[in-house]
């Protein structure tokens, strides 16, 4: 099998990229590391210093408690979370790979990997040096029962989205559909495709090149955890994190206590306590200002000014790829004519919703997803707003009247429901007539993939192609609208096998291009995110994807 | 006497046994069948029929009560629990328990779990104000009466009426600006966990005061009309409703807090878990109400 490291054929390619200004310094960096170089060169390399741990606020100190407020609900399957459980479950559990605040992949529980050149086989080594809590040994039969739980399809974890191009095949499982399609499903494309070679090392041997796999790895499903605790996580699991759960009392309190025999750096602070406090930002907010909680990891948009203004707290802020879009789920009518869809999106004027909706906290959404952030992102024509067109094309797909809808959203974050009402204010002009229908966030995670319409929040990615995979790949658990174009599919494999960023590049286009004419979702704005955090803890850096490493922080009294 | 003890208490099971046909025909009668709700509004209808077929939802509606309350008396095992269901769901209590009422489809536990702490939480609540409400109310009514007519009767009466007419929603946030945002003498939300310098009683000070202003004044207009002839029940009444309230804006983890979620969310067995209790709290007062009124009034003794 022939190796990177052998040849380098794709960092002399990544080089001439760089000195021909076809690829930015940061770009490199990511492609680099993700081939395996390790982080340090590859910064170097691009003339470019690596983050160093030091930092300006002092040296770590140990000790203390800090304290979060955070929404507590079922945490028991971590392999399908969805709705944040992953916030406080990753001071705890671990993943193989971790992107970090520069947006590059570094391992974590890994110690290095390797792509072959064609970038169909990584094979990955595990550190030697971790343990678990219970004092085992960790080892590749951990990773690969974890791959291999999270890919099952009957697991219902959104990771087969990600790896099913790479590492696995549909097939037809008996019996047909509504209707009459036969059945389909997903399986490893080979018995080897997760290969053990040796007790720590895996190997993964994939049906196509994919060139983002360690960016996939630390998708946030993709916790490891003790096989013998057969796939339910709760107080007391074992784990090789930092953090283990002593307590959790669902929809009020948990409790995590550092680990004094963690294999890693930190942790300083010795207790995490998250408390429920419901979904009332003013509770938060009232919270913070009486030092009850010393951070607020989702600060609403509502209360930002206020909690601005709070002498105790900081605030921090992350220009990110988060989004929110309302998604119309394509085997409903009247969203299963792909004319109805365009004109949900031609009704809508992104400028106006991003003012009206967010108060002009982010930028413009583009209907597919892949944004500007996005290293991989293309830039295409967009949508302008065109109520004619919109209307032109409701009476072609049979409406001349319009069509009503009902629209299902979560009834918190405020933010949510201020863009749709913003939005269902623009459709109406195009004769498109919806409903609000606001329910607890906990239930709208039971009915995301169910209703004809919905809005559902995407936190950022790395990478655009990662949201395209999880959101529009045929059969992909996250796959909310049950979009399915197999030009889309194949375009998309296509795209996650190449290295070249201009090829790339073109093809996200073609991507982009299809989703706005067919695509199954009207994303109008892109926003910032926020924390708040007492000013007593020190080195927090906002990460875009708000994925914190408690244990890289520490408190300093004043 | 003994008569009029047992009279009240009959009176009690029948108010209980009627509520509780009216909530179970309540969640019945609310849009989709029960295993619909149990498997959530967007479960296919297979997946429902199997269920529906399961439970035998299609026996009459008193049938269906009677093995409801089978189970809740813990007569019978909860058909829930059953393995081949594939709901995975499971009590350490076992499927036959006095005081089983079922899944919360919300929590993903058994309504058990939860329910017994937050009416613990709840009660705390109610029974603080209440202790702080009962000999206020009692002393600002006697002075109003005592002084009808006059300045100081007019000053209580006027502050009373101003003081019921507010929302506990607005004096708790306004209450919560003035103490724990501007001035900092007092936790602005109350979990009841400890922890910074805040100690659990800290977190009971806004939320009772909320309550005590408005049942408060809603209640010492009683006393001023009728001296001290007041009975537990408006107190109670009005303490119930209050504690809905405040328990959600100072995310205070009580049966309120809890029964407003899960009636948003539709969780059917909380709702009807928590809405019993609330009418077995609601009986219970009356009766408690009526005994000792009888204790005290001679004319009803010796009737």
């Amino acid at each position: 099998m022939p190796k990177l490291k052998d040849h380098h054929s794709h960092l002399i390619q990544l080089r001439r990229e760089l000195s021909g200004g076809r690829l930015d310094r940061r770009g490199f960096v990511r492609i680099a590391t993700l081939l395996g170089i390790g982080a340090t060169a590859a910064y170097s390399m691009a003339g470019l210093v690596a983050p160093s741990v030091a930092t300006a606020q002092g040296q770590p100190r140990k000790g203390g408690r800090l304290r979060l407020a955070l929404r507590l609900g079922d945490i028991s399957d971590p392999h399908t979370y969805s709705w944040g459980q992953d916030m406080f479950a990753r001071s705890a559990l671990e993943q193989l790979t971790i992107t970090g605040v520069d947006n590059v992949t570094r391992p974590l529980l890994l110690e290095r990997w390797e792509a072959s050149a064609d970038l169909k086989t990584w094979t990955l080594h595990l550190r030697k040096d971790v343990k678990w809590m219970s004092g085992r040994e960790f080892v590749a039969d951990d990773v690969i029962w974890n791959l291999k739980r999270a890919l099952d399809p009957a697991t219902g974890s959104a990771t087969v989205g990600l790896f099913s191009g790479f590492l696995l095949e549909q097939y037809q499982s008996g019996g047909t559909d509504a209707s009459g399609k036969p059945k389909t499903s997903q399986r490893l494309w080979d018995a080897n495709a997760i290969e053990r070679v040796d007790s720590h090392t895996v190997r993964l041997n994939g049906r196509n090149p994919l060139l983002a796999v360690p960016e996939h790895l630390y998708h946030k499903q993709l916790f490891i955890m003790d096989p013998e605790d057969g796939g339910v996580f709760k107080a007391g699991s074992n784990v090789t994190g930092p953090y283990e759960i002593v307590e959790y009392r669902q929809g009020q309190r948990c409790l995590m206590k550092a680990r004094a025999d963690y294999w890693g750096g930190g942790p300083y602070i010795q207790e995490l306590e998250l408390i429920d406090l419901g979904d009332d930002p003013n509770a938060h907010l009232a919270a913070l200002a009486s030092n009850q909680i010393d951070g607020w990891p989702w600060l609403d948009n509502v209360t930002l000014d206020a909690a601005r203004r709070l002498p105790n707290v900081a605030v921090y802020e992350a220009q990110t790829a988060n989004t929110g879009a309302a998604r119309m789920r394509v085997t409903e009518k009247p969203f299963d004519d792909p004319r109805v869809r365009k004109a949900m999106r031609l009704a809508i004027d992104n400028t106006a919703i991003l003012k009206l909706g967010l108060g002009g906290l982010g930028y413009e959404g583009e209907h597919h997803l892949v944004a500007k952030v996005h290293p991989d992102y293309a830039k295409v024509e967009p949508l302008k707003r065109d109520i004619a067109q919109a209307k032109r094309l409701l009476a072609e797909a049979g409406h001349p009247d319009g069509i009503d809808a009902k629209i299902y959203l979560k009834a918190s974050p405020a933010w949510e429901g201020q863009v749709v009402q913003s939005m269902i204010e623009q459709w109406k002009e195009a004769g498109i007539r919806v409903q609000m229908n606001p329910v607890p966030a906990a239930q709208y995670w039971e009915i995301w993939k169910k209703v004809p319409l919905g809005f559902t929040d995407w936190n950022h990615r790395p990478l655009g192609i990662m949201l395209l995979g999880l959101c529009f790949r045929d059969g992909g658990a996250w796959n909310e609208s049950g979009y399915s174009n197999a030009e889309f599919d194949q375009i998309l494999i296509k795209a996650e096998g190449t290295l070249d960023a201009e090829k790339r590049r073109e093809y996200i286009a073609q991507l982009e291009k299809i989703l706005l004419e067919d695509g199954p979702i009207v994303q109008p704005i892109y926003r910032s995110i926020f924390s708040a955090y007492s000013k007593k803890l020190k080195n927090f850096k906002m990460h875009p994807t708000n994925y914190n490493y408690y244990k890289d922080y520490w408190i300093e009294e004043s | 006497m003994t008569r009029f003890i047992l009279r009240r208490l009959a009176s009690a099971l029948f108010t209980m046994v009627a509520a509780s046909l009216i909530v179970f025909v309540l969640v019945e009668a609310s849009p989709g069948n029960v295993a619909r709700k149990t498997l959530g509004p967007f479960a296919s209808d297979e997946q429902v029929q199997i269920l529906y077929e399961r439970l035998q939802l299609n026996d009459s509606l008193i049938v269906r009560y009677g093995r409801w309350l089978g189970i809740i008396t813990g007569l019978r095992a909860d058909p829930l629990q059953n393995p081949s269901l594939g709901l995975k769901f499971h009590d350490r209590r076992g499927d036959r328990y006095v005081g089983n009422f079922g899944f919360s489809t919300m929590m993903k536990i058994p309504v058990a779990d939860v329910i017994w702490q937050r009416l613990a939480n709840s009660a705390a609540l109610a029974g603080l104000a209440f202790l702080v409400i009962v000999p206020l109310a009692i002393a600002i009514g006697i002075l109003a009466g005592l002084n009808a007519g006059r300045p100081l009767d007019r000053a209580i009466t006027t502050l009373s009426t101003v003081f019921a007419s507010i929302p506990e929603f607005a004096s708790a946030v306004l209450l919560m600006s003035l103490f724990a945002v501007w001035l900092g003498w007092l936790p602005g939300t109350s979990p009841l966990q400890a922890g910074g310098f805040w100690p659990i009683y800290s977190q009971f000070v806004l939320p009772v005061t909320v309550l005590t202003l408005y049942v408060t004044a809603y209640v010492a207009r009683f006393v001023r009309a009728s001296m001290i002839e007041v009975m537990a029940t408006p107190y109670v009444r009005t303490l119930m409703s209050g504690v809905v309230v405040t328990e959600v804006v100072f995310a205070y983890p009580g049966l309120g807090r809890l029964l407003l979620e899960t009636a948003l969310f539709g969780d059917i067995a909380l709702i009807e878990a928590a809405t019993l209790i609330a009418v077995l709290i609601a009986v219970a007062t009356q009766l408690a109400g009526d005994i000792g009124y009888m204790l005290l009034n001679p004319r009803i003794r010796f009737a």
